[in-house]
């Protein structure tokens, strides 16, 4: 008999259950250091989470390890591209013929020399268009920006007039963003100058082996199929550049200057750089201004921002599913008309409803007020907005109100998704309703929806609206309000940033400091889920 | 009408990855050239290549005599059917075949004349004003077909045209497609991973295998004459049984020792062998499952036991499994059912003790090392 | 045993029908909560005797008088504005969205991953940062206060690339095979998009066309921000915002109902119609990531 050779499978769990802590401990730490399948498949329930969790940080130090060396691998190639552009440019120069090296200065001179004449056109143009921006104002920008102007703006006194009149001198403002503009000119320009040589040296080569250069024709003709991405690419990307991109990087610069409402740069003080004071003003656990430090009132609000973020998206995420499992259940019917109800808050604009519901529980708004004087039920109204706990409850409540709607849909269209035949096997099998949930149902939704959870958190840490419409951040945290403005129990990091730049003191350059903390702390989480998420598959496995 | 000539071409993807390793290949006019291989192989990326819709990355590739790389798609003269068929969802069975056409601003009355004599051939004439999801599998076929048929291409381009298709459809599609060439009378480029399509379709096939061509040729040398063990295994089907043995040579005769037999090596083939002064030494010993004989005990007969026991209709295919010193080696063998008797079909259970041989006319030899056909 | 079976049979549909009161009870229960302020918000607006909150929700006294008043106010003036740049940001956005989604889906050029990885990126940074600068750059152009709505535009069109992931998430799913067939059948790219990938687009460029329209009657913040006090630069957002503050509630509160009213009625309405394909898009969208 097989059993007396001790391989009783009840016998052997049994013995798997009572493991002793030791042993416990020593089968996860042979795994992390050799992993094997089979040592895997061996451990405990119990055991394979603590594994998960101990091998899942116990790769951060190689990761860290990687992410600089990778940087470091960047670094070095970069260098060695540049030494090649810059040996080839060189080899250009001294091999080209006279077009070339005449297009070395006059960009485009190759290319109308040799019959591209649209091509060379715009080149010359961009050329001309630079070097004239460049005499005109590029160069006071530019020379400017170190210091972000020298003179601010002087009083003289008007004997005409009998008044003072001001005179508005250098604007620290225009510096710094016209300086910036003027960077990704050069940088832009330094692009198209090396792009200009390379065509010169590929035409070249092109006629010496006897074949012929696009045409004019040829080249618009392009534009709407081999280069048909350029042309539907221009449009949004230099969008995006001029309204994403260079704010970002205007602001990222605003952190390290003393940009505020009495540095305004232009008509009171210049604004200057500063370092990184400012990140120390932060961080430093120093009290500002007779309030609590600004690091303690950072981390108060990072800490409730965490918090809504995750009720916020998993409420609505699990509120969601099980609304669409209950319409989505066979034999409910007049399913349509649950859903459009439902849907009746994605499609009245937010501020409607949110003021209106907002304005419902204020302390003398409906509900207070019918309960108090119509129905006599209280004597007090409820503090649904003044009290901490009760507005961070009240905001996550109707938060649910306004999101299970979208959630609904979206898990709908997955639910009836999941492959029937999985239920099927499963009931076969011996599954409850319950396990077929957590077996199937769970398991594939959060697979499938796993990015979605991310974007949602991601969005709801910026949920600007919902915190700003309902309660504007109320009740306020005497504590922690002080010189960067008030600051409330349900302020999240977003709301915060905005009351620092509309507040008495506009302190943009914080708002600046914390916008790039709310970066770091995306970037965090994102960087984190990404490594761990199941579903980030490769794109093309789609298409 | 044309020749397609491909001079080391190469497809790299990422800077590393290669997906054809110089490919070297001269298609005649109105040839019909079938690449197959199992997936992965590269041939549908070669295929994409000489299409256009993939980049070249080394090498040319050249139509009717005419460097064609930098061209598009549209300007090869090429027709091409998809896999999926990838009939366009939003227009009329007549509004796909007609696009080109339109495309190229061809009168309607033209167009009306070629659409409704390629509906005509491919016999959906019926169908023309459906949309496509209103066709089944088969009928999707034709009109994919008939939609690369109206551009007149001087290259008939085909990327596993039957794949989608159910086995009995497949057959039917195999033998109009067969048709189809006679009535085009154009050159074909076909790719299918399936053999038996390489070698009921073309006039040569290209065997290829992880970016590399393992032989060009016929359909019979393809089949007789495989360069190497790869082309052996692959065409041909159930596949051809591999068993390692000993080669001897004895008096300028040769011999193989498979499963402790001795069987001589046939007049050609030791010609062959001694021609080329092939050493004796381990070797592979190919046989094709239908090469294989039952036989009665006797000298040179292989004693076996039945395995499996697969009835096919008009043939047998029998596992079963032979011992050679100690080590195992399961061996197929096809009999026609024609040649078995009632008695001899009852005593065909699992388990049963057989014998079998071959003769050695039926023999391919393979170098164990480099795997090369010895007899070529 | 077949009685046994019966009767085990008959369990099982009493438990059905037990679950499915339980689940038409909630659904019910969900309903009314959905809907109750909406009702409110409508009763309320008909509310003629006071204009201030009071506890209780079905008008003593009915009556148009905050249609009226809303009709005399500058709600005209905030519709208007409203409504031209939702109109606008529905062409414009829907250009530049697709334009993006569908050149990331289709071709694959030497930037592209990186491309998007530094979208991704960007897209971390939060937008409200960037307010002030635009301001100052929108005050520069001219383009604040009165001038308001050509500046709203400017700025929500100008960075709607940024939002592609749904639209290419559907795109993603036309397979790539009918643009190569149509190239191999004489298309341009510009012809593959306008002739086969557009018409097969109908839902997602509905979705997409429809979120833009619905995106600008909800801005609240940078819409304050650009028009900075000046009435007529105001939108439904801002200038309702106004008289819910508290100088103004306790006249204005049944006006602003009324104007609730009239700004949510036609957005929900061309929502609720074109319902099918924001789900589409929705659902595409949270599946691809």
């Amino acid at each position: 008999m097989k059993r007396q050779n001790g391989t009783d499978p009840a016998k052997s769990s049994v013995q798997r259950k009572h493991k002793s802590p030791k042993r416990f401990f020593a089968e996860i730490g042979m795994l992390l250091k050799e992993y094997t399948d089979q040592g895997y498949l061996r451990l405990s329930k119990l055991q394979k989470f603590f594994y998960k969790i101990l091998a899942f940080f116990s790769k951060i130090p190689a990761a860290i390890v990687g992410f600089f060396k990778n940087i470091g691998r960047y670094i070095k190639n970069g260098a060695v591209s540049l030494v090649n552009e810059f040996k080839d440019i060189g080899r250009t120069f001294a091999q080209g013929d006279w077009k070339t090296k005449t297009s070395f200065f006059v960009m485009g001179f190759g290319n109308i020399a040799r019959g591209q004449v649209l091509r060379g056109l715009l080149f010359l143009l961009f050329e001309i268009v630079f070097i004239v921006y460049m005499i005109t104002a590029g160069g006071y920008w530019l020379s400017m920006l170190p210091s972000l102007g020298k003179q601010g703006p002087t009083q003289a006194y008007n004997e005409i007039l009998d008044t003072y009149t001001t005179t508005y001198n250098d604007n620290s403002f225009k510096i710094l963003l016209y300086g910036v503009l003027t960077i990704f000119f050069i940088v832009a320009f330094i692009y198209t100058w090396r792009l200009n040589v390379k065509q010169n040296k590929l035409a070249e080569q092109f006629l010496k082996s006897g074949k012929k250069l696009s045409s004019d024709k040829d080249d618009l003709r392009s534009m709407v199929d081999e280069n048909f991405y350029k042309t539907l690419l221009a449009l949004p990307l230099t969008g995006i550049l001029v309204f994403t991109v260079m704010p970002i990087v205007f602001m990222i610069l605003v952190a390290f200057t003393n940009y505020d409402g009495a540095h305004n740069g232009f008509s009171n003080n210049l604004f200057t750089w500063v370092g990184l004071d400012n990140f120390n003003t932060l961080l430093s656990w120093q009290s500002a201004g007779g309030g609590q430090s600004y690091s303690a009132t950072f981390g108060e609000i990072l800490a409730w921002t965490l918090i809504w973020a995750f009720l916020a998206t998993f409420t609505n995420y699990f509120l969601g599913m099980f609304v669409a499992m209950m319409i989505n259940k066979k034999g409910i019917r007049l399913k349509k008309m649950w859903r459009t109800i439902l849907v009746m808050t994605v499609a009245i604009p937010q501020f409607i409803s949110l003021l209106y519901v907002s304005k419902m529980f204020a302390r003398n708004g409906l509900i207070n007020l019918t309960l108090k004087d119509t129905l006599h039920w209280i004597s007090q109204p409820l503090p649904f907005w003044e009290d901490p706990t009760w507005a961070r409850v009240s905001v996550i409540l109707i938060n649910v109100w306004i999101g299970i709607p979208y959630l609904m849909l979206i898990t709908t269209g997955i639910l009836m998704n999941i492959p029937a035949d999985l239920y099927e096997s499963a009931r076969i099998d011996g599954a409850n309703a319950w396990q077929q949930y957590t077996k199937i149902t769970l398991p594939y939704m959060l697979f499938i929806t796993g990015p979605y959870l991310l974007t949602s958190f991601t969005g709801n840490m910026n949920n600007f609206n919902v915190i700003y419409l309902l309660t504007g951040g109320a009740p306020t945290n005497s504590a922690a309000s002080g010189a960067a403005g008030s600051v409330g129990y349900t302020d999240l990091l977003i709301t915060w940033l905005f009351k620092i730049t509309t507040g008495a003191e506009s302190q943009y350059y914080l708002a600046s400091v914390v916008g790039i903390m709310v970066f770091v702390v995306v970037a965090l989480i994102s960087l984190v889920v990404y490594n761990v998420l199941p579903s980030i598959k490769n794109e093309e496995d789609f298409q | 009408m044309a020749s397609v000539k491909l001079t080391n071409v190469k497809k790299i993807y990422d800077k590393n990855v290669v997906a054809v390793h110089d490919f070297n290949l001269e298609i005649k006019d109105k040839e019909f050239v079938v690449f197959v291989g199992p997936s992965g192989c590269g041939k549908s990326t070669t295929l994409r290549m000489i299409a256009g819709l993939e980049e070249i990355s080394e090498g040319t590739v050249e139509i009717d005599g005419e460097v064609v790389n930098d061209l598009q798609p549209k300007d090869r003269g090429i027709a091409m059917v998809f896999q999926n068929y990838a009939l366009y969802p939003h227009m009329s069975v007549y509004d796909n075949i007609a696009f080109s056409l339109r495309l190229k601003k061809v009168p309607e009355d033209v167009i009306y004349e070629k659409v409704t004599k390629a509906a005509e051939t491919l016999g959906i004439t019926e169908y023309l004003m459906r949309k496509p999801r209103a066709l089944s599998g088969g009928q999707r076929q034709r009109v994919a077909i008939g939609r690369a048929m109206v551009r007149d291409s001087k290259v008939f381009l085909m990327d596993e045209p039957l794949s989608n298709l159910d086995a009995k459809l497949r057959n039917q599609m195999r033998a109009e497609i067969i048709l189809l060439r006679q009535k085009l009378d154009t050159t074909f480029i076909y790719v299918t991973h399936d053999q038996t399509e390489a070698m009921t379709l073309a006039d040569r096939i290209v065997i290829m295998k992880d970016g590399l061509i393992m032989q060009v040729g016929s359909p019979d040398e393809v089949f007789d004459m495989p360069d190497n063990l790869f082309v052996a295994e692959f065409i041909g089907a159930p596949k051809m049984n591999i068993v390692k043995t000993e080669l001897l040579c004895e008096n300028g005769k040769y011999y193989v020792t498979p499963f402790g037999a001795k069987i001589p090596v046939d007049g050609d083939k030791g010609e062959i062998l001694a021609k080329k002064n092939i050493k004796a030494g381990p070797v592979l010993l190919g046989v094709r499952p239908e090469h294989i004989d039952l036989a009665k005990e006797g000298e040179n007969a292989i004693p076996c036991t039945l395995v499996v026991d697969e009835m096919m209709g008009s043939e047998l295919h029998l596992h079963v499994d032979a011992e050679d010193d100690g080590a195992v080696s399961r061996l197929i063998v096809r009999v026609p059912t024609i040649d078995i008797g009632k008695e001899e079909r009852k005593a065909l259970v699992v388990g049963a003790k057989l014998y079998i041989t071959f003769s050695g006319k039926a023999m391919h030899l393979f170098d164990p090392e480099t795997e090369k056909n010895l007899l070529v | 045993m077949s009685k046994m079976k019966k009767q085990h049979h008959m369990g099982l549909r009493a438990l059905n029908r037990v679950s499915n009161s339980a689940i038409y009870t909630l659904l019910v229960i969900i309903s009314i909560i959905w809907l109750i302020p909406f009702v409110f918000i409508l009763l309320q607006s008909f509310r003629v005797e006071n204009t201030y909150q009071v506890g209780y929700v079905i008008p003593h006294q009915w009556g148009f008088d905050n249609y009226i008043k809303l009709w005399n106010s500058d709600f005209k003036r905030w519709y208007l504005n409203t409504f031209i740049i939702a109109l606008a940001a529905a062409v414009f956005q829907t250009i530049i969205v697709l334009c993006m989604s569908y050149t990331l889906s289709r071709f694959r050029f030497r930037m592209r991953n990186s491309l998007m990885r530094f979208m991704l990126i960007l897209g971390m940074f939060p937008g409200m940062l960037t307010m002030i600068i635009l301001y100052r750059v929108l005050a520069d152009l001219g383009l604040t206060q009165a001038n308001a709505v050509p500046g709203l535009i400017l700025v929500s069109v100008a960075s709607s690339g940024m939002g592609y992931y749904v639209s290419k998430g559907f795109f993603d799913t036309i397979p790539k095979s009918l643009d190569e067939a149509a190239r191999v059948d004489g298309a341009t790219r510009l012809q593959v998009l306008t002739k086969i990938i557009l018409p097969l687009s109908k839902p997602i460029v509905i979705y997409t066309i429809l979120t833009a329209f619905m995106g600008p009657w909800g801005d609240y913040v940078f819409a304050r921000y650009v028009a900075f006090g000046t009435s007529a630069g105001y939108n439904v957002a801002v200038g309702m915002y106004s008289w819910l503050t508290n100088d103004q509630i306790d006249t204005m509160y049944t006006t602003f109902c009324a104007g609730g009213v009239i700004v949510a009625l036609p957005v929900t309405i061309l929502f609720l119609c074109l319902q099918k394909y924001y789900v589409e898009g929705v659902t595409g969208g949270a599946v691809k990531g």
